[in-house]
């Protein structure tokens, strides 16, 4: 567990303490108009100056020697700000985990509050022009989306059962997307993304820029090497790099410092040859989220 | 490696006259396998009406990404963007 757990996991995962999911928790934190103005422009987000430094050209300003370590550090603090003073103009207290399907599926069924919406993928939209149904938001958020029009899915339904929600994660999953799941802002959780690399902007500054807006799964994969008959089917599944085949072993190898303990390596094995173990469990990635 | 610059004419693309919106293009988003750009709002202009085309408009964000492959130069319909380093 990790150090949002400790605060806002009551004991277990944060993403699965039912207070974060509430509409009392959103109204007590006066979410509404927040929300509303941060996403009416929210693809601003990247070319808006924020204290003195946007993100254009973000690569070469984190490498300047002292200013590049001060842009990190006020990065860091904004995307896990608890403050009350939230600027909606910023993503503010905006970050999220990786979590397998069977995480994703136990959130639609038992914790998202209602009414559920799917919608188009800001991300894709805005960094590669696609329009994406994937998204699944909940709770306030779906009301304010809502509102809206370019994330408003055409010839779909936009309001969703808990079952609907299911089933399209499950579909995300076999086209080989992420699942994450948001605060936004913390402690307040009303997204389940569906992502990939590089066009989500979460997993982007991540993987890029090192900067902590996604953090690793609870777990890691771990191949059984007595089930893995080498089809190579899991390599193609993994957006992190961190499985290969291995000519010489002929079965794949997990480099358990790449591993986001996604799972979808393990949801395509025809074998059962690949598990995920709980990150804690393995002491060179313990705590590494 | 240098810095890349890459520059859009926003007289060509978006928020201004005789530009087309961006919004109903975005090929330079789509050929980018680095995913360089962002469609975005544009910052500034005043918005009666947000789904005005002028509102809209592409900026190249994530610039030490780019691969210099030259495609979205290649794929520009109004060639509007220009890529150096
Ligand atoms: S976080 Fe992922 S699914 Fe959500 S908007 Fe971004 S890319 Fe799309
Ligand atoms: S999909 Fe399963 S059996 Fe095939 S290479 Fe991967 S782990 Fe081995
Ligand atoms: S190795 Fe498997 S679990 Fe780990 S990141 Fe890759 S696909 Fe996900
Ligand atoms: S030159 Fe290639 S990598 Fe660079 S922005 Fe254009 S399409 Fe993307
Ligand atoms: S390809 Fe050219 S015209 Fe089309 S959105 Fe990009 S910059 Fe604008």
């Amino acid at each position: 567990m990790c150090k949002w757990c400790m605060k806002h996991g009551a004991g277990g995962k944060w993403y699965l303490n039912a207070r974060n999911y509430s509409n009392e928790l959103a109204e007590s934190m006066n979410l509404r108009a927040y929300l509303e103005e941060q996403w009416r422009n929210f693809e601003q987000v990247y070319i808006r100056k924020i204290m003195g430094v946007s993100s254009i050209g973000l690569g070469y300003k984190l490498k300047m020697p002292i200013i590049g370590r001060l842009i990190r550090w006020s990065v860091e603090r904004m995307i896990h700000s608890e403050s009350p003073n939230r600027n909606p103009v910023r993503a503010d207290g905006h970050f999220g985990q990786v979590i397998p399907i069977e995480e994703a599926k136990l959130i639609m069924m038992n914790l998202a509050a209602e009414p559920i919406i799917r919608n188009y993928c800001m991300c894709r939209m805005m960094q590669k022009g696609i329009k994406d149904a994937c998204c699944i938001n909940f709770g306030l958020l779906s009301g304010v989306i809502e509102k809206l029009p370019r994330f408003i899915p055409e010839n779909m339904k936009t309001r969703i059962t808990r079952e609907e929600a299911v089933e399209a994660l499950e579909e995300q999953n076999q086209k080989g997307r992420v699942s994450t799941v948001w605060f936004q802002p913390v402690p307040y959780i009303n997204a389940i993304c569906s992502c990939e690399v590089p066009q989500c902007g979460g997993l982007r500054l991540r993987m890029d820029y090192g900067l902590y807006t996604v953090y690793k799964a609870e777990y890691v994969a771990e191949v059984n090497p007595d089930l893995c008959q080498g089809c190579k089917a899991c390599v193609a599944r993994c957006q992190f790099g961190a499985i290969r085949f291995s000519p010489t072993l002929e079965r794949v190898i997990i480099d358990l410092t790449k591993c986001f303990g996604c799972g979808l390596c393990r949801d395509i094995c025809h074998y059962n040859a690949i598990r995920l173990v709980p990150r804690d469990e393995v002491p060179g990635v313990k705590g590494k989220y | 490696m240098g810095k890349t610059k890459i520059k859009i004419d926003y007289s060509k693309c978006g928020n201004a006259t005789g530009g087309i919106d961006p919004r109903s293009c975005g090929k330079c988003l789509f050929v980018c396998d680095p995913a360089v750009f962002v469609r975005h709002p544009a910052i500034g202009v005043k918005e009666e009406n947000p789904y005005d085309p002028r509102c809209w408009q592409v900026t190249a964000v994530w610039l030490d990404l780019c691969t210099r492959c030259g495609k979205c130069v290649e794929v520009c319909p109004q060639k509007a963007i220009t890529v150096s380093w």
